[in-house]
């Protein structure tokens, strides 16, 4: 994948929410941008003036206690980074103002809002990307292309394990409350992992699911799914206890284990050679002697990668490489699932 | 959110922790109590909202903020963890806040390390404390204690010490940590594990601290409690062995010096000096936070790289950590006599049945099938 440099004037664009995810990711990720020229942030958006000030401070930019005050500095993009329960009228209102949206997973509280923020865009006319960042991993890339060209042979099975004791700063216990957050380590990390399920095997054709939510929200979850390719996949969430955080994907001819954000790493074990191939993915080697090429995109480097695709995507009109449709698509698997949950065992 | 009566409300301190969580589970809804969880900071609520609970987030040393997390509850169990001196000082905090909020009863969780890991035979509740323990966790025990019958003898809330031995289950580190040494090959044990475990199941636990909270004539007391059939560790370490498919001589003859100090870290030492607590405050929790991920994530017996060494050692001497060659020592069972007197304890859950069922939670937590 390419992410070429924009050769035109920087988008300009701003933060909504200034929580842990803004913290952690954002403030890093787009500060790089800045620092290249790539982005003009023009403000900050967050009721908490605790919350927005070091954001606003660290970027330049204007601290906005509300959307609107944002929206009138007439930003390109808004990224939204808020709780989901507030992403539909966040979305729209940017809609209605002639900008463009990033919007932090999950796309919204539930698929039915997913599915007005796509229509609101397809109606406006204006870009929607879904933060599915982990679409930008060169290892997930690499196992896409596995699966499609049968490298190995065709899919066989795949072993999904993602998790562990939960230490997400989280600024408020509204992430634990279902009137607020209307799922688990499910929606949670698990949204991710749908979408990349989907977008390596397309919908599936049958499946079960399990997971311990008493009346709130669950910490373990059990996803047993069979696609149209015959591929069977086993994904085990957890936010209780720790996991191998490992992807395991059975092909005819070799296994592959892809560590969970080890964005650029795999290990390969072919079958009939006894060792494992530990790999760091890199740009191509040409077919002749040459120096070593550079590495491809780390974790934060795939972070990145999705807000320069979203900033080129812009300038030249085109699609994202996540549209927001395909948030729309994660979230109403995850309520399938809920729709037809059964209950794990508690231990 | 179903409406409770104020009497029923029983503030679980420490509610996010191997212990705290189990009896969340286990008393919520049951004989008439509505539970409130009370956690340090919101990412400890991940697994106890699998229930709309009426949770509380509250520092249990910080005495005005448990104060308003305990206001209308009748009871509170306190199981929160700490190092030596905040063990000591959550004993007092817990007390006063209990005082100002009108908690009736402190059910204060201590351990039956108090008489050390391996009591004089004869140990029971009449056997006077001291201070002079090997492990700086028992000294505070002790002390917790004590600060705990100093400040009742005065106060108008009543007090009752809960002193566990071996608490195992779902989530423990005592099974935990076995799996984890028999996979590093750094299994050991003494004698054969022919030394007692104390031990106890955690719904048993769960059971003799609500009676703890229910039975009036337990104020002011100390209870030990166990689990009824004599166990040794072998009788423990054995079945997890097995269990993960390793024969029993995984585990390899340790004796008493073999053992190194404890299972900790020169940045986890540094957090319990009297230097770093005196900073108190003035350390901002991000960086506090910064210095414990530093510590979790320091290798206890980080290896000397070098181009010269076997690609893969033979496998090394156990490591038995002091408390382990403590414990493994210890030629007494602990009695439980008096609370089977004084609070009709009857633990209901059988040795054999609940190690099966702390190894089928091991097997669902690593997705082992």
């Amino acid at each position: 994948m390419n992410h070429p440099a924009l050769a035109t004037s920087p988008v300009s664009l701003a933060l909504v929410g200034c929580g842990a995810v803004s913290r952690l990711f954002y403030q890093p990720a787009l500060r790089e941008l800045q620092r290249h020229g790539m982005v003009n942030i023009l403000a900050v958006v967050d009721p908490r003036a605790e919350a927005r000030a070091p954001l606003a401070a660290a970027f330049g930019a204007a601290a906005c206690a509300m959307l609107d005050e944002a929206l009138a500095l007439r930003p390109e993009l808004i990224v939204i980074a808020t709780p989901p329960a507030l992403h539909r009228t966040q979305a729209e209102a940017a809609f209605s103002a002639n900008c463009a949206v990033l919007c932090e997973k999950p796309l919204a509280a539930n698929a039915d809002d997913a599915d007005a923020i796509v229509t609101a865009a397809a109606r406006t006319g204006r870009l929607l990307a879904a933060g599915h960042y982990k679409r930008f991993m060169p290892a997930h890339r690499a196992i896409k292309t596995l699966i499609e060209r049968e490298t190995f042979g065709p899919l066989l099975e795949a072993t999904l394990v993602e998790g562990g004791k939960f230490s997400w700063p989280a600024a408020t216990d509204s992430f634990f409350k279902p009137e607020q957050t209307p799922g688990g380590v499910l929606l949670d990390i698990g949204v991710h992992t749908l979408d990349l399920l989907r977008w390596w095997l397309n919908d599936p054709v049958d499946f079960t699911y399990a997971d311990d939510a008493l009346d709130g929200l669950e910490a373990n979850a059990l996803l047993l799914a069979t696609f149209a390719s015959g591929a069977k996949v086993r994904l085990r969430l957890s936010r209780d206890w720790r996991t191998e955080n490992v992807y395991v994907f059975r092909f005819a001819r070799a296994t592959v284990h892809s560590r969970v954000n080890a964005s650029n790493q795999l290990e390969i074990t072919l079958d009939g050679l006894p060792m494992t191939l530990a790999a760091e993915l890199r740009e191509p080697l040409p077919i002749s002697p040459a120096p070593p090429s550079r590495a491809l995109e780390t974790n934060p480097q795939a972070f990145i990668a999705q807000l320069v695709d979203v900033c080129a995507a812009l300038r030249e009109n085109r699609s994202p490489f996540v549209p927001g449709a395909e948030g729309a698509h994660a979230l109403r698997w995850i309520e399938r699932c809920y729709a037809h949950r059964t209950t794990l065992p508690l231990h | 959110m179903k409406p409770t009566s104020p009497a029923s409300i029983w503030a679980i301190i420490g509610a996010s922790g191997f212990i705290g969580l189990r009896a969340v589970e286990g008393l919520h809804g049951r004989h008439g109590v509505a539970v409130r969880p009370v956690v340090r900071g919101t990412a400890s609520l991940a697994v106890i909202a699998r229930r709309r609970l009426d949770w509380r987030i509250a520092d249990p040393r910080d005495l005005l903020a448990l104060t308003e997390a305990l206001r209308g509850c009748s009871v509170c169990l306190h199981a929160a963890i700490g190092d030596p001196l905040q063990i000591e000082q959550m004993a007092t905090v817990a007390y006063n806040a209990c005082a100002a909020a009108g908690v009736r009863r402190l059910v204060w969780l201590s351990s039956a390390s108090v008489h050390g890991q391996n009591p004089e035979p004869g140990t029971d509740e009449s056997t006077p404390l001291h201070e002079r323990h090997l492990l700086a966790y028992n000294n505070a025990k002790v002390r917790a204690e004590r600060r705990l019958e100093k400040l009742s003898a005065k106060g108008r809330v009543e007090t009752v010490r809960v002193r566990p031995g071996v608490v195992f289950g779902p989530r423990s580190r005592w099974l935990t940590n076995a799996a984890a040494d028999l996979r590093t090959g750094r299994a050991g044990w003494l004698n054969y594990g022919r030394g007692v475990c104390n031990g106890i199941h955690v719904d048993n636990l769960v059971h003799a601290l609500h009676l703890a909270a229910t039975v009036p004539a337990a104020a002011g007391h100390a209870f030990l409690i166990g689990d009824t059939e004599p166990v040794a560790w072998c009788d423990f370490l054995l079945p997890i062995a097995t269990h993960l498919g390793f024969p029993a001589t995984a585990f390899a003859a340790a004796t008493p010096a073999d053992h190194v100090a404890e299972r900790e870290t020169p940045f986890a030492a540094l957090t319990r000096s009297h230097f770093y607590q005196s900073l108190g405050d003035h350390v901002p929790d991000r960086a506090k936070r910064l210095v414990k991920s530093l510590a979790a994530a320091w290798p206890a017996h980080a290896a000397k790289p070098g181009a010269w060494t076997l690609p893969r050692p033979p496998a090394t001497a156990p490591s038995l950590t002091l408390e382990q060659t403590l414990l493994q020592s210890c030629t007494w069972k602990l009695p439980h006599a008096k609370a089977d007197q004084l609070l009709g304890y009857a633990p209901p859950v059988h040795f054999a049945e609940g190690l099966a069922a702390s190894l089928a939670w091991l097997d669902f937590a690593e997705d082992r099938r």
